[in-house]
């Protein structure tokens, strides 16, 4: 076996592999250095497999339009990252960059999968998993980037339905909006009448009505 | 014209709700909160806010308005 197959062989990822298949798959590996502070691919570009540090350390990372940054994972020796976008297919949910003189192993989409080509059943309860950490990413990002204000206007936007539409209603207690947004119900009356003010929404009784969407997604 | 929800079974009969509602629209029936003039609720949601058993409920309603219309049938 190569230093390359021993250091795949072990990974918690391919554990489970007898030496065959390690070896195909070390076959189809990639090795990639980059210099401290090199980008190595970046968030809604399209993800190109599996990343494992060989060597050195990499940041993954998310960034507000304003430039301000949320660290999600500092990657060392063996550590893997970009897993959500190689189960379930969509672009790469953070960005990556060197913190240090590194290497790291591109284990390609397709050789990943191939492990699961016998297990639809896997295959299909993995992609959801990794929907669900998609999800979870994009709330780090919203508790990490955005105000109340926008964090209420998002959610908003997600929830509001047309009356007597095809799905109910939703009633929610501003307990329980500001429970949905990390937030407290004193901040989220205030941004309630924020969001008013701002014409995006009208507060009747027990409604809280989406007047005009536009405005409201400029808020978020 | 929508009302607080209260909860019998948690409502304790403190009088916290009856002493913050603005209004005086809440008051305790047989030791228990009621919502006795409902025409005069502004649905401010204190009586949610300061009920320490958490038996009031003041849920919202989202509702998307397309074209200033919300969907209602009859308004």
């Amino acid at each position: 076996m190569s230093s390359s197959t021993d250091f795949l062989a072990s990974l918690p990822y391919f554990s489970m592999l007898g030496p065959e298949e390690i070896e195909r798959i070390a076959g189809e590996t990639l090795d990639r250095s980059y210099a401290r502070g090199e980008v190595l691919f970046l968030e809604g570009e399209p993800c190109h497999g599996l990343y494992v540090v060989k060597s050195g350390s990499v940041r993954v990372f998310k960034s507000s339009p304003e430039g301000r940054e949320q660290v999600l994972l500092i990657a060392r020796q063996g550590d893997s990252f970009n897993d959500v976008p190689v189960f379930d297919g969509g672009s790469n949910p953070a960005s990556a960059s060197a913190l240090e003189s590194s290497v790291v192993h591109i284990i390609p989409v397709d050789t990943m999968l191939s492990m699961l080509a016998d297990c639809p059943a896997a295959r299909a309860i993995i992609n959801l998993f990794a929907t669900r950490l998609r999800h979870l990413t994009t709330v780090i990002e919203d508790l990490s980037f955005r105000s109340v204000v926008s964090r209420l206007a998002k959610m908003l936007l997600s929830l509001a339905v047309v009356q007597g539409g095809a799905s109910p209603v939703p009633r929610l207690t501003q307990d329980e909006m500001a429970n949905i947004i990390g937030s407290v119900r004193d901040v989220v009356g205030r941004a309630l009448r924020t969001l008013e003010r701002a014409g995006a929404i009208k507060l009747e009784g027990q409604r809280i009505m989406v007047i005009d969407p536009e405005k409201l997604r400029e808020m978020t | 014209m929508a009302v607080p929800e209260i909860n019998l079974d948690i409502c304790t009969g403190c009088g916290d709700c009856v002493e913050f509602c603005p209004s005086g629209t809440v008051t305790l029936v047989n030791g228990k909160a009621c919502i006795v003039r409902p025409e005069d609720c502004n649905y401010c949601s204190d009586c949610e806010t300061f009920c320490p058993p958490k038996a009031i409920r003041c849920p919202f309603e989202i509702i998307l308005v397309e074209n200033g219309q919300t969907g209602e049938v009859n308004g």
